[in-house]
């Protein structure tokens, strides 16, 4: 099934630790993944078992104790243009406006005003802010700001997309209508995701696959297919089976 | 950097050791640096002075500085009174009006706080005295109490008195709802929770409050000294100017610095006493 | 307004009492400290209202060395102006290089807490006997007792510039100097800002000092002239016009810093 796919990403034996108070606490342990160029591959894990210090490995924050990544087969040494990230904790920076934070990544890169304004503005569009250009995001909600950090993760032409919890912070509404959005976004305009999550709910509504992450540190448990149609429709039998599967599979973290 | 070594190999022990070998070398070197920025300055000084570059008249050397400091020790030349005498003037007044500040600001901006009627009675009067700085109170105060010991002490009390004040209100008035509302479920009175709840919510930005009003206090008193006082370190400076002597003007500034470095470290030891809980 | 309150309750009746009481207070209080003004000038060398406004006028007709009220506030605020704009080149630049560089920060710091240590008046003894008592002196005497703040809040302004911040700069593969000019200095601005405050009344209250010590015009000057002339009207008058100088320079800084960052939204 998915012999004919391209990798895009691949991860070999990736482990990373940390010294905490004098401790070596175990984060990722000997984790290899491959990446589908394309996909919207879903990562899923219980709170604090790693998942989030894979992502930031993956994007180049962190640098594994030993591993590999490889990105169209290149070896891959810390952060690199193609990779693009949205961050769980609000991290748009307050004192630019919307068009200032989309427009960051290819500002810092010297791209021309006149073209990176014409992206920025591409991608605004596209996540739906279209009329707050202007605006600071002090003054925008929870939902609204992530859709900033979507558009600018977006307006560096990446292309792999990380997203760590993007929507953790948000309230159950809210919620429900970014996961829509975030799936319309990706069809309207495909590239590589990578979404961590702790939400079964939400992994199974996004994800084409399903990496399930163990309790920490953290390896890879199983992975899921989920070959049902888009937009997903949440009660749908073939929906509930996945769910309850991947549920049970579950380490519960307290 | 940690990560050039071939991690995988080495055990936890030995990469534990690594990290903390790492942070002493880091804290040694930080430590290296600000002695010999401290000595390279000092050297630099004394190099300056004697070389005669700036005529001695207007700069000592540092071992200059000192050696005044061990003759002052019991000399009352020029300006009547050994160093210890002054000090302890100055450490008095500055002390007392403080202390006054302390015992009269904080519990008036803590009922002000609380209390929307007291905060509507002072504010006001508070609100003009406020913006009127504590130098600018010299003159008035030496009209009604001449210059002496109780002049100085008042012109110490504003200037301390004014952040005490300030950041115990603010810090009341940050007592978090939520707390203030487990009380009252508890079936605590109004001043039950002032007491409990309120006021050990404001020890922060009180304790804030009060370094900032000794150092007041103590800027003050020296600025006190040079008008309206025949004593004190503030005047043993001004008595340098006089007599053209920049090197008890310049003893004079240092011992300033050092006895207000001390008392903020002392001030600081206490705050680590009461508000120990924060580092957690 | 019969019916109003007999439709609330216990509670709210209270609450509707009280609030009045609350907004006669600051007039009571405020009369009471005019009755006390007004007494204690009956009864010993304090100027009453009347002699403080009469003096202020006089002031109009017959200057002090040239200048009436407006001319020696303009005078001191010409001092700060000049003091600070050193201060907010010299000082902010000083402070991102010891907030953001280890090094520097290693190497200066204690150099600098010394020099903190000092009460701004106690220099000037020693800037006179250096320079004299002419304009610089006393420009210098207020950089030294306002430099300071600004300083120090730019320095926690740049040692504290959020970490996710910097990381969303790593992610886009953001230079080091890019990282410094455009991710942590516009993070720092509110406590730059703040230190610009901060600085601005210290700068006000230094300049009194130093012109109480030696100058030809200035409010400070006019203190030290209404003390040495026993002319007590023009004292307190003088002390008046600096607290309202000294008030308005704090709501003009905090309008400036509405206006330049609006991003910041302050709680109150």
């Amino acid at each position: 099934m998915s012999m004919d796919k391209k990798i895009k990403l691949k991860l070999e034996n990736i482990s990373h630790s940390f010294v905490v108070n004098n401790e070596v606490q175990d984060a990722v342990s000997d984790v290899s993944i491959d990446v589908y160029d394309n996909e919207f591959l879903v990562i899923l894990g219980p709170g604090r078992c790693g998942k989030s210090v894979l992502l930031n490995i993956i994007g180049g924050l962190e640098k594994p104790i030993s591993g590999n990544l490889y990105l169209d087969g290149e070896k891959l040494q810390g952060s690199d243009k193609r990779i693009s990230m949205v961050f769980q904790k609000l991290a748009l920076m307050p004192w630019k406006t919307v068009m200032g934070n989309v427009e960051f990544g290819p500002q810092l890169a010297g791209v021309d005003k006149e073209t990176r304004r014409k992206t920025a503005q591409k991608y605004i569009d596209l996540v739906g802010l279209t009329g707050f250009e202007k605006a600071y995001p002090n003054q925008l909600s929870g939902g609204m700001k992530q859709r900033v950090g979507i558009a600018r993760a977006y307006a560096n032409n990446p292309e792999i997309l990380l997203m760590d919890e993007p929507f953790g912070q948000l309230d159950a509404q809210t919620r429900y209508a970014m996961e829509e959005e975030i799936q319309r976004i990706w069809q309207t305009e495909k590239r590589t995701i990578i979404f961590v999550t702790n939400n079964i709910e939400e992994a199974v509504y996004l994800g084409d696959r399903i990496i399930l992450l163990s309790e920490c540190p953290a390896t890879v448990k199983q992975i899921y297919d989920v070959n049902l149609p888009r937009p997903r429709d949440t009660i749908h039998p073939e929906f509930l089976r996945i769910r309850k599967e991947v549920s049970e599979n579950t380490d519960l973290a307290l | 950097m940690e990560q050039d070594l071939d991690l995988k190999t080495i055990s936890n022990e030995e990469r534990v050791k690594l990290i903390q070998a790492q942070r002493k070398k880091e804290q040694y070197k930080s430590s290296m640096l600000s002695i010999a920025g401290v000595l390279g300055f000092i050297i630099f000084w004394q190099v300056i002075a004697i070389s005669g570059l700036i005529e001695s008249k207007y700069l000592s050397t540092p071992i200059q500085i000192v050696s005044l400091f061990i003759t002052k020790l019991t000399n009352p030349n020029p300006d009547g009174a050994v160093i210890g005498v002054n000090i302890i003037s100055s450490l008095t007044i500055a002390l007392s009006g403080f202390g006054l500040a302390i015992i009269i600001g904080i519990p008036l901006g803590l009922f002000m706080g609380w209390y929307r009627g007291f905060d509507s009675f002072i504010r006001p009067i508070f609100e003009i005295i406020r913006p009127i700085p504590p130098v600018s109170w010299i003159p008035l105060t030496i009209v009604w109490l001449g210059i002496g010991l109780k002049a100085k002490a008042l012109i110490v009390f504003f200037a301390a008195f004014v952040p005490c004040l300030i950041n115990s209100y603010a810090g009341i008035r940050s007592t978090s709802e939520v707390l203030i509302n487990v009380a009252k479920t508890c079936g605590a009175s109004n001043f039950t929770i002032f007491r409990k709840i309120g006021i050990p919510s404001s020890m922060v930005l009180t304790f804030a409050g009060i370094k900032v009003a000794i150092g007041n206090a103590w800027a003050t008193l020296v600025a006190a000294e040079m008008l309206a006082s025949s004593s004190g370190l503030g005047y043993m400076i001004l008595m340098g100017r006089q007599f053209g002597r920049v090197d008890l003007v310049i003893l004079g500034i240092v011992v300033i610095g050092v006895i207000g470095t001390l008392i903020s470290i002392l001030i600081g030891m206490l705050e680590n006493k009461v508000l120990g809980w924060r580092k957690l | 307004m019969g019916t109003k309150t007999t439709v609330m309750s216990v509670q709210e009746k209270r609450e509707y009492y009280l609030k009045k009481v609350y907004m006669v207070l600051p007039v009571i209080s405020l009369s009471l400290l005019l009755l006390l003004w007004i007494n204690v000038s009956k009864s010993s060398a304090f100027p009453s209202p009347k002699d403080t406004w009469d003096r202020l006028i006089m002031l109009f007709q017959k200057p002090i060395k040239g200048l009436n009220i407006f001319g020696h506030v303009w005078a001191s605020l010409v001092r700060i102006f000049i003091a600070l704009a050193f201060n907010w080149t010299f000082g902010i630049a000083f402070g991102i290089l010891i907030g953001w560089n280890k090094t520097c920060k290693a190497l200066f710091t204690p150099l600098f807490n010394a020099f903190r240590a000092v009460p701004p008046l106690a220099w000037i003894p020693l800037i006179t006997l250096w320079l004299g008592t002419g304009e610089f002196p006393k420009i210098l005497i207020v950089i030294f007792g306002s430099i300071a703040s600004i300083v120090v809040n730019t320095q926690a302004g740049m040692s504290n510039v959020e970490k996710l911040y910097l990381d969303v700069g790593t992610i886009f593969n953001a230079s080091a100097s890019q990282k410094l000019f455009q991710i942590a200095i516009p993070s720092a601005l509110d406590a730059i800002f703040a230190g610009i405050r901060t600085s601005t009344s210290a700068a006000w209250m230094v300049v009194l000092a130093a012109e109480m010590l030696g100058a030809k015009s200035g409010v400070g000057f006019l203190i030290t002239r209404g003390m040495d002339s026993i002319d007590m009207p023009l004292v307190l008058m003088s002390m008046i016009a600096i607290g309202i100088v000294g008030a308005l320079l704090a709501i003009i800084t905090q309008f400036a810093e509405r206006l330049l960052c609006p991003w910041t939204k302050k709680s109150n």
